[in-house]
């Protein structure tokens, strides 16, 4: 203050005001944009779109593995903690659907393993339906049913033959149940003998009219319990409904598909003689089963 | 303008500098959202890694895990995956020890560590185009 020209040490609030404001604005300036925070302990939430979309199918296929629907809402709720987590799903789902080729089984099971986590909690999307989930499969006890074929017997007029008849299976129609609303009958099991194709399970599956069907899950199982899925179509150069597994020699193997109304064949993997290169052969047998849908 | 006005015009400018950069760095940081993969805490890259493998056990599709795991940006992805699976044995963290495992044994990574954890492996079905 000045009082009678002596100046005494004080404060110009205004001044005092104005330097505050400039300084904070300063520090801001250098924290925010000369050097900000390092980027360090990013949280899901933070993710861009692309890898947010991973981490939800990762969520997913973790889902469809432990079934912990609490884990998986606790982790999709890190994800978004501001919308509808089963939303989010259903929305990645459904972008993938319309973006995304679906080109290897792996892709369909991250698609059904994305609808299986948001379908149930009511949120809808656009792949609904898209790739069904397969029916559970049906285990029983494996029953051989493959009857070798009578040996042809030679005509009157001809030598027998010094060597016996290879018994050989026979193409065996399976009689067909009741028609029922999109159901698949068992229509067809051969069994052959080929050593360039060994131990080989071709599966077709064929809509009402005959068409091959893309995209059905065929469900193959096998002793202790175990089983494996793949998916018709994804075979390079084969018919629509194509699909085949590789088995091994001694097992006894289930084939099933969603909506099936007969009753699963056991398929041996059993062997049989071909002939290669002049000679007898043995090699594991293999087969030819198709799939028919029934007519509505 | 006088001395005075000056010395706290000074005054002001510094206490707001030290105000700023306390709210810039400390209060209010910067927070991004728009971040890659690679920027995710530990915790959570960590979690993610434990969810692909579980996602190995339901495909069974070692190559798409391996995509799922590229944008981490692990220099050595197999390597990272054993150290972190041998890491979990050690801490016995038993729910992600035997789907880690599955996913460094399908990586050719299975240690003596792992052999007791080990998932029997089923037959897989002829892919597609491998035939």
């Amino acid at each position: 203050m000045e009082r009678g020209g002596i100046t005494r040490p004080g404060v110009a609030w205004i001044g005092l005001l104005l330097g505050l404001a400039a300084g904070v604005g300063l520090g801001l300036f250098y924290t925010w944009q000369v050097d900000p925070v390092i980027e360090l302990n990013t949280a899901p939430w933070q993710l861009n779109a692309t890898a947010r979309e991973d981490y939800v199918i990762a969520i997913a296929l973790s889902y469809a593995q432990n079934r912990d629907l609490t884990l998986a809402f606790d982790r999709l709720r890190a994800v978004a903690p501001d919308r509808n987590v089963w939303q989010v799903v259903a929305d990645i789902a459904c972008a993938r659907h319309k973006s995304v080729q679906i080109a290897s089984n792996s892709d369909v099971v991250v698609m059904r393993a994305l609808e299986q986590l948001y379908s149930p909690q009511g949120a809808r999307g656009c792949a609904d339906g898209q790739y069904p989930t397969p029916a559970p499969a049906v285990f029983m006890t494996p029953t051989l049913t493959i009857t070798p074929a009578t040996p042809l017997q030679p005509p009157a007029t001809k030598t027998p033959a010094s060597d016996p008849a290879i018994p050989t299976a026979t193409p065996e129609m399976i009689p067909t149940s009741p028609p029922t609303d999109d159901r698949f009958i068992l229509a067809r099991v051969e069994s052959y003998c080929d050593p360039a194709q060994e131990g080989l399970l071709e599966v077709r599956i064929f809509d009402a009219r005959g068409q091959g069907l893309r995209g059905v899950p065929v469900q193959v199982s096998w002793g202790g319990g175990q089983r494996d899925q793949f998916f018709t179509g994804l075979k390079p150069g084969r018919e629509p409904g194509y699909a085949d597994f590789q088995m091994e020699r001694g097992r006894s193997y289930q084939v099933s598909i969603p909506g099936l109304v007969s009753d699963p064949r056991s398929l041996e993997a059993t062997t049989c003689q071909a002939g290669a290169g002049g000679q007898m052969a043995t090699v594991t047998a293999s087969y030819r089963v198709n799939f028919q849908q029934q007519a509505n | 303008m006088s001395k005075r006005t000056l010395g706290s015009l000074l005054v002001g400018v510094l206490i707001g500098l030290a105000a700023g950069i306390y709210l810039g760095w400390v209060q209010f940081p910067v927070e991004y959202t728009n971040s890659s993969m690679q920027a995710l805490a530990p915790r959570y890259q960590e979690e993610y890694t434990v969810m692909v493998s579980e996602g190995y056990l339901v495909d069974r599709d070692v190559n798409a895990a391996l995509q799922r795991l590229a944008p981490l940006e692990k220099q050595n992805t197999p390597g990272y995956i054993q150290d972190l699976t041998e890491r979990y044995i050690s801490q016995s963290n038993f729910p992600a020890i035997p789907s880690m495992v599955a996913l460094a044994e399908a990586m050719g990574r299975l240690t003596p560590l792992m052999e007791v954890y080990r998932v029997p492996v089923a037959p897989t079905p002829t892919t597609p185009g491998a035939q």
